[in-house]
């Protein structure tokens, strides 16, 4: 090997090197930081439900050897469930939406609009998620509390989950179709690929014993899709699941308390790492701040989770 | 507390380092001025936005920035050194001195808080509320408009049959702080199972809903009906035009009152005299025939030592003029907003406090 091929060779490495460490040297210091509140909290921080910050106007306790304030806890599983729930609802109406839409671009638009209408989707997911937000917080919920929830809960009343009460509008319902939209532009182009690399002779073989346009999309088109349906949905699922400031504000924000109903207020992970951040700065034993950087563990590593499936299950070819 | 964790403890609010880096790059802009940066409390952020325009006309020398977010954020801030005044409704705890005692809390204002409803149809009606049935509606025991302990304080008014959405503060919240400790002082259940602070664990109840700030709080309640919510006196000009109803609270002598000319003067009169040097106080359920329960010291977070002279004496310019009656504590700024100028013994204190400011 030349010097220079060399030189080339440990450059590109050192290059690519930092992505991975990068992303150690996050998971390292979320570790770090969060250690006491590991400690403190023990394995019941995933299976109850409360944030209690403790007496912030009491005197400092030791408990199992961290210094916290009288009184504190630290168990998340109202927050796992909210984003979990919010998150499954949004995929469950998401990839629908998404699949039709994408099939919709790909074979029933003419060609000449084609390009401007895949643009407009492309265009829909670059759209910040703050301005989801906004939207969901005044146009939305006013909307759905007043003119569809109240009806829904009326005659869905038997089935468990959906019916009354039907809340303020704020909560599980409203944060999954805010993060669905947000979904279905991620899903629609992804798709839309998938279904354009469909080999042109399988289309016209299926064309030409007889079968019709739609009958071509659900027997020959459709079945190919499942794969790479899979793939978008978990990337999809990974951007609902750490979706911040739309959630914030459509949420609710419901504390300490799991949802009785699909109308419920919830609190997710991500939305409640923002919210509490400043009254966690105020406790005195920085308990509080360790255990937000728990829940940013817990977040990392549930992200890693879905992302890496994602990469196993999307063909090489869309997963870029 | 070893010297190694110790240090451990202090790297930790680095989270708060990031957040508030945005903070500082505002306001570097002309090299002649020099920049001052408020943060804090959203209930005294109307007040500083009528003070710094009028301040910085006549001292074009200094420039202020401010900004809402909540006194947890501005009780945090002012202790990282990341702005000069952290603004909150609450005193700093014992703990949190220990901690800091190189803090200064210097009440600028004398504030109050009301509850607001949104009841359809009774809005215009002032519903009668206490602190102990207004800690059975914010833990759960009390879930509908209509129950007896309510109808019990409101005698011919048709209360709806319908769920009760209590409204909390998510952030860290003077405003919090002062409701919580106005529940805790009148129901005994909520003082031991909830007790008092910036942020409390709020009772889990089906329905509840947190807002951020008090704009949250206000849009909140003005958009769910059957809502009911604490709201920093400041805004009551926009609760007033955006129709919400306004309770009448029941003061410790057992009448029950609104804010007005009448009721926070006289709780602030039971409660002046007994201010410490360090200012820190509830004026919380203040006794007296006509006293509004919930009123407090608007506080202002400063550090004593500053990291120049020059900056020093102008925070001491500024906290000066603003607890003056000729400036800040003039009628002229705060009628405004609905706060009281600190009472003469009061800024007599305030005034030795801004003094160790160096």
């Amino acid at each position: 090997m030349r010097p220079s091929d060399a030189l080339f060779r440990v450059t590109v490495t050192a290059f690519a090197a930092m992505i991975p460490l990068v992303l150690l040297a996050l998971f390292a210091f979320l570790l770090h930081d969060s250690w006491p509140a590991l400690r403190f909290n023990g394995f019941d921080f995933f299976t109850h439900s409360s944030w209690n910050l403790g007496n912030q106007y009491g005197n400092p306790v030791a408990v199992r050897g961290e210094q916290v304030m009288p009184g504190a806890s630290f168990a998340i599983l109202f927050l796992i469930v909210g984003t979990l729930a919010s998150s499954l609802i949004a995929l469950l109406l998401a990839v629908p939406l998404g699949v039709g839409a994408a099939v919709f671009l790909a074979e029933a638009v003419p060609p000449r609009i084609r390009t401007y209408a895949s643009l407009l989707v492309e265009l829909l997911a670059s759209v910040p998620s703050v301005v989801f937000g906004l939207w969901g917080y005044i146009v939305l919920i006013p909307f759905l509390s007043r003119h569809v929830y109240p009806h829904m809960a009326h005659w869905l009343r038997d089935v468990p989950f959906f019916g009354p009460p039907s809340g303020s509008g704020y909560g599980l319902l409203t944060a999954g179709i805010v993060l669905s939209l947000m979904c279905v532009p991620l899903i629609a182009a992804n798709l839309r690929e998938a279904i354009e690399s469909t080999p042109q002779a399988l289309r016209e073989a299926g064309l030409a014993v007889g079968a019709t346009r739609f009958e071509v999309v659900r027997k020959i088109i459709l079945p190919r899709l499942r794969l790479p349906l899979i793939g978008v949905s978990t990337l999809a699922l990974g951007r609902a699941l750490g979706e911040t400031m739309a959630v914030l504000m459509i949420s609710g924000n419901a504390l300490n308390i799991l949802p009785e109903n699909i109308y419920s207020p919830i609190s997710t992970m991500a939305s409640f790492m923002v919210s509490q951040l400043d009254s966690a700065l105020q406790d005195p034993t920085n308990m509080a701040i360790y255990g937000i950087a728990e829940i940013g563990l817990a977040l990392l590593l549930l992200s890693l989770l879905v992302n890496a499936l994602a990469r196993l299950l999307v063909p090489r070819s869309l997963s870029t | 507390m070893t010297q190694r964790s110790q240090h451990a403890r202090r790297r930790a609010p680095r989270l708060a380092l990031l957040a508030a880096a945005g903070l500082l790059a505002v306001g570097s802009a002309t090299a002649a001025t020099l920049t001052l940066n408020e943060t804090g409390s959203s209930l005294l952020y109307p007040l500083f936005n009528l003070w710094v325009p009028a301040y910085t006309k006549a001292n074009p020398e200094v420039q202020i920035n401010t900004a809402s977010t909540g006194s947890g954020t501005g009780i945090a801030q002012s202790i990282e050194g990341l702005v000069q005044f952290g603004a909150s409704d609450a005193y700093l705890s014992d703990a949190q001195m220990k901690k800091n005692p190189e803090m200064l809390n210097i009440p600028v204002a004398i504030s109050s808080q009301m509850v607001n409803y949104n009841v359809p149809g009774l809005n215009n009606v002032h519903l009668k509320l206490s602190g102990a049935v207004l800690a059975s509606m914010y833990d759960g025991r009390l879930r509908y408009w209509d129950a007896p302990a309510l109808k019990q304080l409101n005698p011919g008014v048709a209360l709806p049959h319908h769920l009760i959405v209590t409204v909390h503060r998510t952030d860290g919240s003077g405003d919090t702080f002062m409701f919580s400790q106005f529940l805790s002082f009148t129901d005994k259940t909520w003082e031991q199972k909830v007790g008092y602070g910036t942020s409390v664990n709020w009772p889990a109840v089906q329905g509840a809903i947190g807002a951020n700030g008090n704009p949250g709080m206000v849009s909140a309640v003005r958009s769910t009906p059957y809502s009911v919510a604490y709201i920093g006196v400041s805004f009551q000009n926009q609760t007033q035009k955006d129709g919400l109803g306004e309770a009448m609270l029941q003061n410790r002598a057992g009448n029950f009152v609104m804010i007005n000319e009448k009721t926070v003067p006289a709780a602030a009169a039971a409660m002046v005299p007994k201010t410490p040097k360090d200012e820190r106080i509830s004026m919380i359920y203040a006794p007296g025939a006509e006293s509004y329960p919930i009123i407090n010291y608007e506080y202002v977070m400063v550090k004593a030592t500053q990291p120049n002279a020059a900056t020093a004496a102008q925070i001491r310019k500024f906290l000066s003029w603003a607890v003056s009656t000729e400036g800040g504590n003039s009628l002229m700024f705060l009628k405004q907003v609905n706060f009281l100028p600190l009472p003469a013994s009061a800024r007599a204190l305030t005034l030795q406090q801004i003094n160790q400011i160096h």
